[in-house]
């Protein structure tokens, strides 16, 4: 039996994903209730749209966190597979969901399929993720999430001139930041070598570079290059490429 | 008949009045700190505890909570750091003013769950161990962390959650710090800045310089604080009859500002983590249409507050397409540090640095008597000497000349 | 000589049938209430009519506290609690406390039947503002407001031109820690949108709920007749949020059934409030030391076969000490109670007398 007929009015996409092996499907889904944190993100659905009405996601795009509890809860193994592909991208981590009188965690579950997509290269990752992974970059290899510099006019162009403004000042602007963390450019702070060191470290032992292989190895290899050498040079023999 | 009747209304009425109080004892959520002190003698870990002299604050259930005055360790925020600098240099500028011991350290990263949220490129252990490493950190200088982020503060806490309740967990994380040679600590409190400004707000209006009574103030609560493992977050009867998180708009009303009610303050945002950089177009929709224009129809603020780094950003950059788009947008945002600083007699772009800001706040600044101009001015002399080369960079003194 | 007489505490329905039956078979039953009337939570919260059948409650009320003030075999304490209790079935020592009057008695059996109290919507963790808009009431709130014959308003005294009910507040909720159903909720809340629609038939009423549960003849008598006759609109989808938007209360949720979000104005938003032990439940159960179950209703160890036995014996529970219960429900666990209470005194009597 390889169709859950649960699933076939849900199934928007036109069959898009009929080719793809129930066996395939069903292991993704094993592996996103073998994750240890399940248990605490999902119990059961009966549907009271609590979730649905206090979030942001639901309003704007055809995204609704009932449906991926209510589908993970069914064990629906045919629409798990279509919403995590299409759907669970358009969550917003905000946690409004969080109120489910049932206890659910909507989108504490959206982040382990999510976790699952990444780590089993899924197309709908890779897509998701397209044009973050300087982003992915700048966490992985500085330890901060946004720098100075990325206050590009090019990059947040519906964010008007006062980027511009910022882009031309950057450097005498940041200057001008009484704490002696903030005169960076390239990172939100100063982030010592050692902390980056143990950073990398974390990485490295914690298998989180083997997820961005999954969904851009262009990216995991300049990491890799950079990480690896800083590393060396602090000391440790390490590589990523295993 | 001569007896005064009283309309049932007034009955059903007067009986809600003294506002609602939590006991500890209906609490529906476990006492954490029940499981870590327990961790603590079992040698699974060692707890980090809050330094004297502390405040003691009420939270959702009932529950006290520890807030340190002093002897912290400030975890900093990517966002705020990286695009709304005086966001941060605000809370530390505040330290300064009262004099507490405090420690703005290098050995700090980012708590990474912006990335996390965004793309999921991480997971459980990895996102403990980086959690544990920065508490091991701030406890080798004999600190204790103030996190400055909501984001980090709500991730936290389900780091929390999952040390405590998974063991895989904690021996993933506790061969890390073996390797790093750390220890596996872990704070007795998470605390918010925000907390931490609420705490002292009594203080901060004991000095405030500036009146504020004029302004009316849109409070939004951030989602990751209130919202995500909601039990931390302080909740106070007398404000809303604890029935919203007491949070910023305690410190609002303690600085004699008015509170400017709009119907969708429960409402993200839209900041959506990855959405605020390759997906702006849902974050700009949402912050513009669900919440500044909302609150420029029922409550016509001067300014928005919040409390997080997300926030400040979403609400603040996206007005500039609504504004293009002829949406009733205009309202500039701020952190709550920031206001209390202003209250204090912080400098508007030497410690408030509101020219990294993007909707236009002079007129909030002339409406409080402040000269935006001439504050101009003050700044643009300091950042010659700065481009003189007298000077390399604008330090506390300068900030306060 | 074996004691024969049996304490029955608690003066609403279930304490009410109790001692009435214990009565009317001949043996004595005191019945002590701590307030100065009798007639229970439908008395105290001043309910106007009973669900299912909407009969006068009051009428109903004092036709069962008279045919027990009026008994020559009750003896009625007002304003009196149970402050201690010793001994075993048979030989139960009580101290009963009036004022500060202290005094013992000795029975042969005790039935509990100190009920329950109405969740407070301060600890709902939907966002309904209970403590924050006057428009927003309980089911309680309603009924007062019902049996003054003036449905308004409270804001303002004006008449609604739409209300609605939440159901399960404060009930089938993990995060709240009442994963129960409070049974009676659905019931009530028909009932009440029913007398509404009579009251104020130009106001439209709407009931969000998670599930109807109205079993047997509740489903033609309260939930067909308020959907059909009364045209209360159902709708399947609980509200998460309540604002002030104007003078009005914005109401947010999700309709799950036609799958779209809803805000929608009300002029007064009722909270269907569920049950949880009273404080006179919570008190009984810790002087008498029996088992309580996660909730902190007293536990009836033999249910479902026999749902009045607790786990102390000679001590038996009715009505809604031991869990949410409609007035059926109470009335026929008292008359249980009554019987197992008198044959564990004739038990006792029969071994004393051989």
């Amino acid at each position: 039996m390889n169709v859950d007929i649960n699933s076939m009015p849900l199934d928007l996409t036109g069959g898009k994903y009929r080719d793809i092996p129930y066996e395939e499907k069903e292991r993704l889904f094993n592996e996103v209730k073998a994750d240890v944190r399940f248990h605490d993100v999902l119990y059961g659905c009966y549907e009271c749209g609590v979730c649905v009405a206090a979030c942001p996601s639901a309003r704007f795009y055809d995204f609704s966190p009932r449906v991926i509890a209510q589908a993970v809860a069914r064990e629906d193994v045919e629409l798990v597979y279509i919403l995590m592909n299409d759907s669970i991208w358009d969550c917003s981590q905000c946690f409004s969901c969080d109120r489910c009188p049932r206890g659910n965690s909507p989108g504490g579950l959206i982040t382990l399929m999510r976790e699952v997509a990444v780590r089993n290269g899924l197309e709908s990752a890779k897509e998701a993720l397209e044009g973050y992974g300087r982003i992915i970059y700048k966490i992985m290899s500085t330890g901060t999430q946004v720098s100075p510099d990325m206050l590009q006019p090019n990059a947040f162009p519906d964010w008007g001139h006062h980027v511009n403004e910022i882009a031309d000042n950057l450097d005498l602007w940041r200057r001008a930041l009484p704490p002696e963390t903030l005169h960076t450019v390239e990172t939100g702070w100063s982030v010592s070598e050692k902390t980056i060191i143990e950073l990398y470290l974390i990485w490295h032992m914690t298998g989180v570079m083997d997820m961005i292989k999954e969904i851009d190895e262009g990216l995991f290899m300049i990491l890799q290059d950079v990480m690896e050498e800083r590393l060396e040079d602090a000391g440790y023999d390490v590589t990523f490429d295993e | 008949m001569g007896q005064q009747v009283i309309p049932v209304e007034e009955l059903i009425k007067s009986q809600k009045k003294p506002g609602f109080k939590y006991t500890p004892e209906e609490a529906p959520t476990e006492d954490y700190r029940d499981i870590l002190f327990q961790l603590e003698k079992e040698g699974e870990l060692e707890v980090l505890r809050v330094p004297e002299p502390y405040v003691e604050v009420t939270t959702k259930y009932g529950r006290k909570k520890k807030i340190p005055l002093e002897h912290t360790w400030h975890h900093k925020s990517c966002g705020q750091c990286g695009h709304i600098p005086g966001y941060s240099t605000s809370i530390f500028w505040l330290n300064r003013q009262f004099g507490f011991d405090y420690v703005d350290p290098s050995d700090q990263t980012s708590c990474t769950a912006w990335n996390y949220y965004a793309s999921a490129t991480s997971n459980a252990e990895a996102q403990a161990a980086v959690a544990v490493r920065n508490f091991a950190a701030a406890a080798e200088t004999g600190r204790f962390p103030l996190i400055h982020c909501g984001t980090s503060f709500g991730h936290y806490k389900e780091v929390r959650h999952e040390l405590l309740h998974h063991h895989q967990v904690r021996r993933k994380v506790r061969e890390i710090m073996e390797r790093l040679g750390k220890r596996l600590v872990f704070p007795e409190e998470i605390v918010h800045y925000s907390e931490w400004v609420y705490a002292i707000r009594d203080r901060i209006a004991e000095r405030q310089v500036i009146d504020m009574s004029a302004i009316v103030a849109s409070v939004h609560p951030a989602c990751h604080y209130h919202k995500l493992v909601e039990e931390d977050a302080i909740y106070d009867p007398e404000i809303y009859g604890a029935q919203r998180t007491a949070i910023v708009t305690g410190t609002l009303k303690a600085l004699g500002i008015q509170i400017g009610e709009y119907s969708s303050w429960y409402d993200c945002c839209g900041f959506g983590f990855r959405h605020i950089l390759v997906s702006r177009d849902f974050s700009r929709s949402f912050a513009v249409q669900r919440k500044i224009e909302v609150m420029k129809e029922e409550a016509d603020p001067d300014i928005v507050v919040t409390h997080d780094t997300g926030c400040v950003t979403t609400l603040d950059q996206s007005q500039f397409a609504g504004k293009a788009h002829g949406k009733k947008v205009g309202i500039p945002v701020m952190s709550d540090s920031q206001i209390a600083a202003l209250a204090m007699g912080a400098h508007p772009y030497k410690v408030l640095q509101l020219h990294w800001h993007n909707t236009e706040n002079r007129p909030f600044l002339e409406k409080l008597g402040i000269d935006p101009e001439e504050k101009w001015r003050e700044f643009e002399d300091a950042l010659e000497k700065l481009k003189r080369g007298e000077k390399h960079y604008l330090t506390w003194e300068d900030a306060d000349a | 000589m074996p004691n024969q007489d049996i304490l029955v505490i608690g003066g609403g329905p279930a304490g009410l049938e109790a001692a009435r039956c214990i009565g009317d078979i001949g043996y004595k039953a005191i019945l002590v209430e701590k307030r100065d009337r009798l007639g229970g939570t439908p008395d105290e919260a001043g309910y106007a009519a009973l669900t299912p059948d909407l009969r006068n409650a009051e009428e109903a009320m004092s036709a069962m506290v008279q045919a027990v003030e009026n008994h020559p075999n009750v003896d009625v304490r007002l304003g009196t609690t149970v402050v201690a209790a010793g001994g075993s079935a048979g030989n139960f020592t009580i101290t009963l406390k009036n004022g500060t009057h202290e005094e013992n008695l000795n029975v042969g059996a005790v039935i509990i039947a100190t009920g329950f109290q109405h969740f407070d919507p301060g600890r709902e963790t939907q966002k309904y503002g209970y403590y924050e808009y006057e428009d927003v009431i309980t089911l309680v709130d309603c009924e007062k407001m019902l049996r003054a014959h003036r449905f308004v308003r409270p804001s303002d005294g004006k008449k609604p031109e739409r209300v609605c009910f939440i159901q399960c507040v404060g009930s089938r909720d993990r995060r709240i820690g009442n994963e129960y159903c409070s049974k009676v909720c659905c019931g009530i809340a028909s009932k009440e949108a029913i007398e509404i629609r009579q009251l104020v038939p130009d106001c439209k009423v709407f009931i969000f709920y998670i599930d109807m549960r109205m079993y047997a003849y509740w489903e033609p008598d309260l939930y067909w007749k308020a959907q059909e006759e009364h045209k209360v609109n159902y709708v399947k989808g609980i509200a998460t949020e309540i604002v002030k938007k104007g003078d009005r209360l914005l109401v947010k949720g999700e309709d799950t059934t036609l799958r779209r979000p809803f805000e929608i104005p009300m002029d007064i938003v009722i909270l269907s409030v569920g049950m949880e032990p009273s404080q006179g439940t919570r008190e009984m159960a810790r002087i008498f030391g029996l088992k309580q179950n996660k909730y902190q209703f007293i536990e009836a160890v033999g249910a479902p076969m026999d749902t009045v036995t607790t786990s102390v014996p000679g001590v038996f529970a009715c009505g809604a000490c031991t869990g949410p219960a409609d007035l059926e429900d109470a009335i026929s666990a008292a008359g249980l109670a009554a019987m197992r209470a008198i044959k564990t005194i004739r038990h006792h009597s029969n071994k004393k007398a051989s």
